[in-house]
């Protein structure tokens, strides 16, 4: 049986499986790089090893240093969280000759899971409907642009070397052949050192589907219900929900089937997540297999809070060689549930931010859960992923969920770095939103206009408030003059935004 | 018994005489905003519109936020511009990959040219000439997986200027 898990990860995740473990009373042991030395989740393990520099490279994706943190700590399991190595086929498998379980599905499942191609073979083989693609016969222009035809417009050249986005173009018309397939290619060259392309159609507008699977070693493979995640921006998942609004019966229970299917054809075990694109409406909708992710993602909060279940635990269970914790018939949704996650970062440019914590005050309220990963006068940096905290709302309806998180974004109190609390709030006012109708390149479509600039008067109010706490200056002297100016010839930021370069 | 105090934001500016519950901004309609303190928040009110906000100050920049939205304010007189990084600081913001350098040690450039292209995030992110100047010398090449502190580029100050700085650049009058 497990007794002391090292988690491989920081922040909000390592704090949340933190807290399963030490309701199961497993030990935990906490790894933590130089800048991360009195973060939370160091303060709340059983015990913390210290694993590097910043750098995440140098510290949470350093494989040796992790296993010597494994084997210093006496830890008899590792749980990966997610990001960082948590689909890392080499961290497994070096776990695996530690002699230590990893907590999640064996590596050669992961490795097999590695190749894009090679699982959409898989999936198609097993009768999972994944997107209808071609792979062109050889990667000359003219095959290439064969292979276009074939699929019909609108299609999508993908590279079959990474995902991500990366040497992806869309191809409207046969003029447009010609410059996308140059485009892609390079760009994939670029990303994969890969430049191989294949076909695929477009879905438009799709809505993003995943099933949550879980498996035991006893050929027990069940699905947790589904999520939809279609408020996205660049592949990014911003709002999730739990279960998916607005899916005709049939659809819901086909799908759902369609994810058995797929962890079965690869023989998973522990936590995964399929996912799935769907066009259409009602009876008539249609959804394709994309991937499938082999850890636990950032949203299982809200499968958790209408099912009642904690897939942490349920994943020790399983990596324990027992039997899963529930039956098929134990899932069954109440109510509905949707996350936010907020983010260090500037709700328009998109850029993440650095800075001290100087308020953080959570927010509490009927069927409100916020996994935070910070803590008041800590100091965010930005070698990792800027995330703040996930807030989540459950509530008898989806709309009564949806009142509930907007009052806990209202309520959330964090101050000395700009995040996109604001953004969040726009969100989930979205008139798609409340109608879910919303898809994966809405976000994209509407730009800057999701988040208008603040009003003058609002401006007002905050320089009011400012004015308010800020210290009297300190009478007499006048301030010195700044004599011929500043040394330094004043320059803007050079640093503007993320998002395309137009050169 | 007001104490006056200075406040900047990007291009704006206030002048805030502050008394036991109001603030009143000079050359601003509206009349004065009441401040009440409500556990961790303060409600303000000024002629019936209402906000919900807190704020915090650490050495000269004061945090505010109202309804989510984040402000930075710059306290006090001879603030500088806001501008949260050194403009001299070409260093990335976040760890990236860099997929395209666009000159050479030796080149002239504008204040806005894009000199190099990041990968962060499954996004782009450019890095913009903070002034003109020349380009001294580049310290990584494309392909180059770079944290932040790490420099990528130096400029040089071979084209400056010796004219006094247009007005209303932020140096304080």
């Amino acid at each position: 049986m497990i007794r002391r898990v090292l988690i491989a990860n920081r922040g909000e995740i390592a704090r949340r499986v933190i807290r399963t473990c030490h309701a199961m009373r497993i030990e935990t042991v906490a790894v933590y790089s130089e800048v991360d030395h009195d973060a939370p989740h160091v303060r709340e393990a059983t015990s913390a090893v210290a694993i590097g520099p910043a750098a995440a490279s140098e510290s949470y994706l350093k494989i040796p240093a992790l296993i010597d943190a494994v084997r210093k700590s006496g830890a008899d399991a590792v749980h990966p969280g997610y990001g960082f190595l948590s689909e890392n086929a080499a961290f497994a498998e070096a776990c695996e000759a530690a002699g230590v379980i990893f907590i999640g599905p064996p590596a050669a499942v992961i490795r097999r899971m590695g190749s894009k191609t090679g699982t959409r073979a898989l999936m198609a083989a097993a009768g999972v409907p994944i997107v209808p693609g071609v792979t062109p016969a050889a990667q000359d222009d003219e095959s290439i642009a064969a292979a276009v035809r074939e699929v019909g417009f609108p299609a999508l050249l993908k590279a079959a070397g990474g995902g991500g986005g990366k040497g992806m173009r869309v191809v409207r018309a046969e003029s447009e052949i010609g410059d996308a397939i140059g485009a892609a290619r390079r760009e994939s060259e670029r990303a994969f050192g890969n430049p191989t392309l294949y076909v695929e159609r477009l879905v438009e507008r799709p809505r993003h589907i995943e099933i949550q699977i879980f498996a035991d070693t006893y050929g027990n493979t069940v699905h947790v219900l589904e999520r939809e995640c279609s408020l996205q921006r660049r592949h990014q998942k911003v709002i999730e929900e739990a279960p998916a609004p607005r899916l005709a019966p049939r659809v819901r229970a086909q799908i759902r089937t369609a994810a058995i299917a797929a962890a079965r054809a690869v023989e998973y075990v522990n936590a995964g997540t399929c996912e799935f694109l769907l066009e259409g409406e009602g009876d008539q909708a249609r959804f394709y297999f994309l991937e499938m992710n082999t850890r636990l993602q950032v949203e299982h909060p809200v499968t958790e809070a209408v099912t009642g279940l904690d897939l942490v635990r349920a994943q020790i269970v399983v990596a324990n060689d027992q039997p899963l914790p529930f039956t098929q018939q134990d899932v069954v949704a109440r109510g509905h549930a949707i996350e936010c996650r907020i983010y260090a970062e500037d709700p328009r440019t998109l850029l993440p931010q650095s800075g001290r914590l100087l308020r953080y005050v959570e927010p509490e309220g009927a069927g409100i859960r916020i996994d935070g990963g910070v803590r008041e006068g800590q100091t965010i940096t930005v070698h990792y992923d800027p995330l703040i905290a996930k807030a989540i709302a459950h509530g008898d309806t989806r709309e009564i969920a949806r009142e509930r998180l907007i009052g806990a974004l209202q309520g959330f109190l964090i101050l000395g770095l700009h995040h996109n609390v604001a953004l969040l709030s726009a969100l989930l006012a979205l008139p798609e939103f409340v109608a879910s109708t919303a898809y994966t390149t809405l976000m994209e479509e509407r730009g800057a206009a999701l988040l208008p600039p603040a009003s003058s008067e609002t401006l007002d109010a905050a320089a009011a408030l400012a004015a308010f706490v800020s210290p009297p200056p300190p009478a007499a002297a006048p301030p010195p003059a700044e004599a011929g100016g500043e040394a330094a010839p004043v320059g803007v930021d050079p640093w503007d935004a993320l998002g395309p370069v137009v050169w | 018994m007001a104490t006056r105090v200075k406040l900047r934001s990007g291009e704006h500016q206030w002048t805030a005489d502050v008394a036991a519950d109001t603030v009143t901004l000079a050359d601003r309609d509206g009349g004065a905003f009441t401040l009440t303190l409500d556990g961790a928040w303060t409600e303000i009110e000024r002629a019936g519109r209402r906000w919900r906000g807190a704020a915090a100050q650490s050495g000269d920049t004061i945090w505010v936020q109202i309804d989510g939205e984040v402000f930075d304010l710059a306290a006090g007189r001879g603030a500088r511009r806001s501008a949260a990084r050194d403009a001299d600081a070409l260093t990335p913001p976040m760890s990236a990959t860099v997929t395209r350098i666009a000159v050479k040690a030796g080149d002239a450039v504008r204040q806005g040219d894009v000199l190099i292209a990041l990968e962060a995030m499954k996004m782009e992110l450019p890095l913009r000439a903070p002034r003109d100047g020349v380009i001294a010398a580049i310290h990584c090449k494309e392909g180059d997986l770079v944290q932040p502190g790490t420099e990528l580029i130096t400029m040089g100050t071979g084209v400056f200027s010796t004219d006094p700085p247009p007005m209303g650049t932020g140096v304080d009058e």
